[in-house]
């Protein structure tokens, strides 16, 4: 049984998943949080040490000092930039704003505009950059800033990044960047390069790494697992939210745990291969973060474990005589109890079994009846399931879908069908059981995937006889290919006006494969020299036109940007190719993206305004404020009432600045959102080395302010 | 009537301008020769005749900014409001010795038994400049009334008073009304037009003191100029940091760095960190011009002067030192390592210093009076008496009180208590708010036995300078001796609070907890 080997109560709230643990001067490490009022904490408990001359703080909370922000702080983390020194650096990020601080000089290391938000940072050396980096995600944007704060990378990805890990996920000594967002995929760069990309079933909330390639990972839905590379090794749901995930060793067994700390209060340790409990331990209240360190200065490193209250509890990893047994119970009982478990249900399968023989073997004269075949739920034996996809262009009563069609070969019925499938329905799994009046042979299920990705259907049917009590479970597992959502005609109602022009050096055939491959076809689409492929999709948004020529020239037609992108970037996984430049022209889009571009000018200029203006007011609320001070010390009633009178006034003009500069911002950030999404956009359209060019040159020219090139380079991609 | 006026106007132009010179060439010979009076008038006659003339616009423009100019770098101190209202400091509780806030946290510095402080708890400074005098108060009334007592005033914030009335002054000098209507102005035309564009931000920032509008023009200009005008980028800074948005004009400064070292922009640059209350990086960054333009002495000042107001006079007057390397006339340079000298006990250099402020020509009391001191300490007795009545030939009504005092201390050396007793009576009378003056008096009355009076000076003194640790220490030890147990404890407790290393308010304080324990 592991107990904590300290407590503390730090008496100021955590916002949850801001907390670090730093060595600001290179030996004590201090907890670091941000709490309430835009202001971040550091717990020195060793300061009594450093504390030199004259410096005195107030009695209790003598060890803790606060920094005041000034703004909502949005992520916290502290880690060495510097290479030549062993200090750590804090790093505070608002949305606005990436602050590198060095405590105990109290200076600025840098300050940096960050204008697409800090959502998360990591700390630490990234790739082939030299120098330690500050990674930073933003919306849809990421930025690598070194000591001086030269932001020395940056790249885009599809959605809001909600966590960053570095972990070395190819195993060649060098840390690659792990990027969770909200659209549900964890991306994984190499540099500035997607080598990989995982999706998952709702936003990847934290990610943390492990050991070697390996990394945990948690989603806003309550979901916890493990990740080796691509491959998961487990997850396990809960109702409850993962707040804090990270790796640590707690049996002493030389392989790091994945402890997380939930939002009821409750931290349990898993192992990293089975996502086994072996440890657990209760908070009174959610969790605000979990970090590692020598917080007793004894030299051996503890688990640290905040709770939003400010409630610490540090723990030793548990010493090896304890076998990795660490919770209060008996194992031996544990596997009795497990196993009289597993004898009762043999027992009552064999049971069954054996009622069935009889029922076959009795001699009764009018033979086996119907109702006793029903009744004992024999099913012929030569009973098979079959199943079919097909893309019902829908009607006015039902919106178009894709139809999983089941049934079972002969007379026997479909009770229910259990269909598991992740992030097609909501909740992973779908129930299918048709009232007891109606029961037949088939079922029809009217499937929606959001998004064009494989999904692998597995379902399971419980097939018997019409009025049995017991069924037969069918397991099968289909696959729903990428492009499911589309449907081919023949004539088209609108010829999509975005082209991308490219050449392969690939037959025709082998384009052939990959469409019935990953589209849905009634029939094999022929083989033939010039390639005219043409689908409609169900979600509305237009016609897809694929062209291609007998000399490897492929035109793909589509207003959908995205599209497009996934399109190339399935066909060239499918084709192996590894770079692959293109020409784009989506009329459409450009259109829309220059009136964003138009928007955020002038939302930033408006800002400038606003800025200055409340920085106005607050100069002369400051000043009114000593004036009607001054009147009162001086018992002047009359002026007293004036200034307060004013000062109200002005307090609440202001106020109503801030909530137009409020709306001001949160346009202008969705506007820089869409302009990031354009330029991933872009990126996605290539493959390989053109990609990332194309996402870098689109950055530069996007600071610039050259629309034109920006424009120029989404077409033709950059040189 | 204002018919009559305006050609009176136009023929005192008309005067200024000689027969067959053309106007706007006597006017940019005006402008040259800092006439800028006349040269406004000129400008004024030539846009009556031509209100399109864009050149005689311009130099008008100028002129009138050139009245006002202020250099925006030394002179600034922080108002009451933004000293206590300060939310741009980062740690509220910083290391000791990493913070301007808290004055005698530095363990180098001096120690206040052996300098005295000014009457905010920071040690003498030898020079006077805006900040030296005030700390920082704890509360806002303890701030609002240390200005009143105390000569110091501040103001109450920097956005307002000197500034206000430097715009509102100007006003006055043009009865037609304000020279240019910013309302009407289209900061969109001029910000094209680079040569209209910067005389007119200077006009709206020095003379109108529109830092909004400024900043506007400002900011379209640099855009205009595609962000490669690092002039622009230091102006931006001025408005945002006018405005106290620190944050930005950090920003744009860096940004103007990058484009063109300039000596002007690293002292506004430190400007802003030490507003930000972060010394250190100011040091580094002067360090960093300083690698630009070695041994240039507004730069080394600069560092001198965070230092001194770090307590640290170790390293400020290493600095000081240099100052004078590149600069033996640098009259700040040398008054601070002076005064270093004094209190570190070595009258005789400090004299030699004094004296060379004297030869270079500073001529005030306060000179004398310190040279006074010194001869006095350096035991040249004979002179000593002469400087102090130079001093007090010379002495306003502000200093009086101090030169008493001083003199007071010069009696208290030679043992004549009389002449002590009538010069810190003469030092009250001159300034009843002399702290310094109470509690020697409260000393001397002591002395006589008389001890209800010593008591109500030094609580006179208590009260006027709660930062000074001696009047507390005083009071405790004559309620001890008194058997006030009660009071000797409470202000035992306040001197150590302001001096935590004076060994005779710890013992008193010990003793009467020794005291306390045995009852």
């Amino acid at each position: 049984m592991l107990v904590p080997i300290f407590t503390l109560k730090l008496n100021h709230k955590i916002n949850t998943r801001m907390l670090t643990i730093g060595c600001y001067d290179g030996q004590h490490p201090c907890l670091t949080a941000a709490t309430t009022a835009g202001k971040v904490f550091i717990h020195n408990a060793h300061n009594r040490g450093i504390a030199s001359g004259r410096m005195s703080v107030s009695g209790e909370n003598s060890d803790i000092s606060l920094l005041n922000i000034q703004q909502a702080v949005s992520a916290v983390s502290a880690g060495k930039l510097d290479p030549t020194s062993n200090c750590d650096s804090l790093l505070v990020g608002t949305q606005t704003n990436l602050l590198a601080y060095d405590v105990i000089n109290n200076s600025d290391l840098f300050y940096k505009d960050t204008p697409d938000g800090v959502n998360a940072v990591v700390v630490g050396s990234l790739g082939t950059v030299e120098m330690p980096l500050a990674v930073v995600g933003g919306n849809c944007a990421i930025q690598g800033f070194d000591l001086e704060g030269n932001d020395v990378f940056w790249t885009v990805t599809g959605d809001n990044v909600c966590s960053l890990a570095l972990c070395d996920f190819t195993n060649d000594g060098k840390m690659e960047l792990i990027v969770g967002s909200e659209d549900y995929d964890i991306r994984v760069f190499q540099d500035d390069e997607i080598i990989a990309e995982m999706t998952e079933t709702e936003a990847i909330t934290l990610l943390c790494p492990m050991m070697h390639s390996r990394f945990g990972y948690a989603l806003a839905n309550g979901t916890v697992g493990v990740y080796d590379r691509t491959a998961r090794y487990w997850r396990i749901k809960s109702k409850n939210q993962a707040i804090a995930i990270h790796a640590f060793d707690l049996d002493s067994d030389g392989v790091p745990e994945l402890i997380t700390g939930w939002s009821n209060g409750k931290i349990d340790a898993r192992s990293d291969r089975t996502g086994e409990v072996i440890f657990k331990d209760n908070f009174s209240v959610s969790l605000a973060g979990i970090v590692e360190g020598d917080y007793r200065m004894d030299g051996k490193t503890e688990l640290i474990c905040c709770a939003v209250d400010g409630e610490v509890r540090g723990y030793l990893p548990a010493s090896r005589d304890l076998k990795g047994n660490l919770m209060d119970t008996n194992t031996e009982q544990d596997a009795v109890r497990e196993l009289s478990q597993r004898k009762q249900n043999l027992l009552l399968e064999l049971k069954n079994y054996e009622e069935n023989a009889r029922a076959a073997q009795s001699n009764r004269p009018s033979g086996l009846g119907g109702m006793d075949t029903g009744q004992m739920g024999i099913i012929p034996a030569n009973t098979q399931l079959q199943t079919s996809l097909t893309v019902d262009p829908g009607d006015e009563k039902h919106p178009p879908h894709v139809e999983l069609f089941v049934a079972t070969t002969n007379e026997t019925i479909l009770r229910t069908a259990l269909i598991f499938a992740e992030g097609i329905f909501e909740g992973e799994s779908h129930v299918v059981h048709p009232n007891v009046n109606n029961l037949s042979s088939e079922l029809k299920v009217p499937i929606t995937p959001p998004k064009d990705v494989p999904v692998d259907l597995h379902i399971k049917a419980f097939v018997g006889m019409k009025g049995s009590t017991q069924f037969h479970v069918f397991e099968i597992t289909r696959q729903l290919p990428r492009f499911s959502m589309y449907i081919p005609c023949a004539k088209l109602p609108q010829e999509p006006q975005g082209t991308v022009t490219f050449t392969v050096q690939e037959r025709v055939q082998r384009v052939v494969l990959w469409i019935n491959q990953n589209f849905l076809l009634t029939d094999e689409w022929p083989a033939g020299a010039p390639l005219h492929f043409q689908v409609v999709s169900l979600r509305g948004t237009g016609a897809l036109v694929i062209h291609m020529e007998g000399n490897g020239q492929v035109t793909i037609k589509t207003d959908d940007m995205d599209l497009a992108g996934e399109v190339i970037q399935s066909m060239a996984v499918f084709l192996g190719i590894e770079d692959l430049q293109v020409t784009s022209d989506f009329p459409g889009y450009m259109e829309e993206l220059k009136n964003i571009l138009i928007k955020v000018d002038e939302f930033s200029s408006v800002r400038q305004k606003l800025t200055a203006e409340m920085a106005d007011h607050s100069n002369l609320i400051r000043s009114m404020v000593v004036r009607a001070e001054d009147a009162r010390i001086l018992a002047d009633w009359k002026n007293m009432r004036k200034y307060y009178m004013e000062l109200f006034d002005l307090n609440r003009d202001l106020i109503n600045g801030y909530k137009i500069r409020c709306n001001n911002h949160t346009e202008l950030l969705s506007c820089l959102k869409l302009v990031n999404q354009a330029i991933q956009r872009a990126g996605r359209l290539r493959v390989g080395r053109p990609k990332t060019i194309v996402v870098n040159a689109c950055r530069e020219a996007f600071k610039t302010h050259n629309i034109d090139a920006l424009f120029k380079i989404m077409k033709v991609g950059a040189t | 009537m204002m018919g009559t006026m305006r050609q009176d106007f136009g023929a005192a132009a008309m005067a200024l301008v000689p027969r067959g010179m053309d106007p706007l060439y006597t006017a940019l010979s005006l402008f040259r020769r800092r006439r800028f009076e006349d040269c406004v008038t000129v400008c004024t006659m030539l846009l009556e005749k031509n209100p399109y003339d864009q050149a005689a616009w311009t130099l008008k423009m100028r002129a009138l900014t050139e009245q006002l100019y202020v250099d925006e770098v030394d002179v600034d101190e922080e108002g009451i409001a933004e000293m206590l209202m300060d939310d741009n400091a980062i740690a509220e509780v910083a290391r000791p010795g990493t913070s301007l806030k808290k004055p005698g946290t530095s363990s180098g510095g001096p120690s206040p038994g052996v300098r005295p402080t000014s009457q905010s708890g920071r040690p003498l400074s030898g020079f006077v400049r805006p900040g030296t005098q005030g700390g920082r108060p704890g509360t806002m009334e303890q701030a609002i009334r240390t200005p009143r007592t105390a000569h110091t005033a501040r103001p109450v914030t920097s956005a307002s008073g000197r500034f206000v009335r430097l715009g509102t002054a100007s006003m006055l000098s043009s009865p037609d009304g304000p020279f240019i209507n910013l309302a009407r102005l289209n900061f969109h035309k001029y910000a094209a037009r680079q040569s209209l564009a910067k005389p007119l931000f200077e006009y709206i920032f020095h003379h109108e003191n529109d830092v909004r509008n400024a900043l506007e023009l400002a900011a379209l200009a640099t855009e205009e100029a595609q962000f490669k005008d690092w002039w622009w980028k230091v102006q931006l800074a001025k408005c945002y940091y006018r405005l106290g948005l620190f944050r930005d004009a950090e920003r744009q400064l860096k940004s103007a760095l990058v484009q063109q070292v300039m000596v002007d922009t690293y002292l506004y640059l430190c400007k802003v960190y030490v507003r930000m209350d972060q010394p250190l990086t100011a040091i580094e960054v002067f360090s960093q011009g300083l690698e630009h333009f070695p041994g240039e002495v507004s730069l080394l000042t600069g560092i001198a002067r965070i230092y001194d107001g770090l307590n640290d006079s170790t390293n400020a007057v290493k600095f000081y030192k240099e100052v004078l390397h590149h600069d033996n006339t640098h009259v700040e340079a040398i008054a601070c390592i002076a005064t270093h000298h004094f209190y570190t006990d070595q009258p005789e250099i400090a004299l030699r210093f004094f004296r060379r402020l004297l030869q270079m020509g500073v001529y005030n009391s306060e000179l004398f009076c310190n040279i006074g001191l010194c001869c006095f300490y350096a035991q040249q007795y004979d002179m000593t008496l002469n400087c102090f009545e130079r001093a007090i030939a010379l002495a306003s009504d502000e200093n009086m009180a101090d030169i008493w005092y001083n003199i007071g201390h010069v009696a208290l050396g030679i043992g004549d208590i009389a002449l002590a007793y009538q010069c810190f009576k003469l030092a009250l009378a001159s300034n009843n708010d002399h702290a310094e003056s109470y509690n020697n008096l409260g000393v001397l009355e002591w002395k006589k036995g008389r001890v209800e009076q010593a008591r109500a000076f030094f609580q006179t003194a208590q009260m006027l300078a709660p930062i000074m640790f001696e009047p507390h220490y005083n009071f405790a030890a004559l309620s001890e001796k008194l058997g006030d147990l009660q009071s000797s404890y409470i202000a035992a407790r306040k001197s150590v609070e302001s001096f935590p290393e004076h060994m005779d308010s710890n013992s008193l304080l010990k003793q009467l907890k020794d005291h306390f324990a045995m009852l």
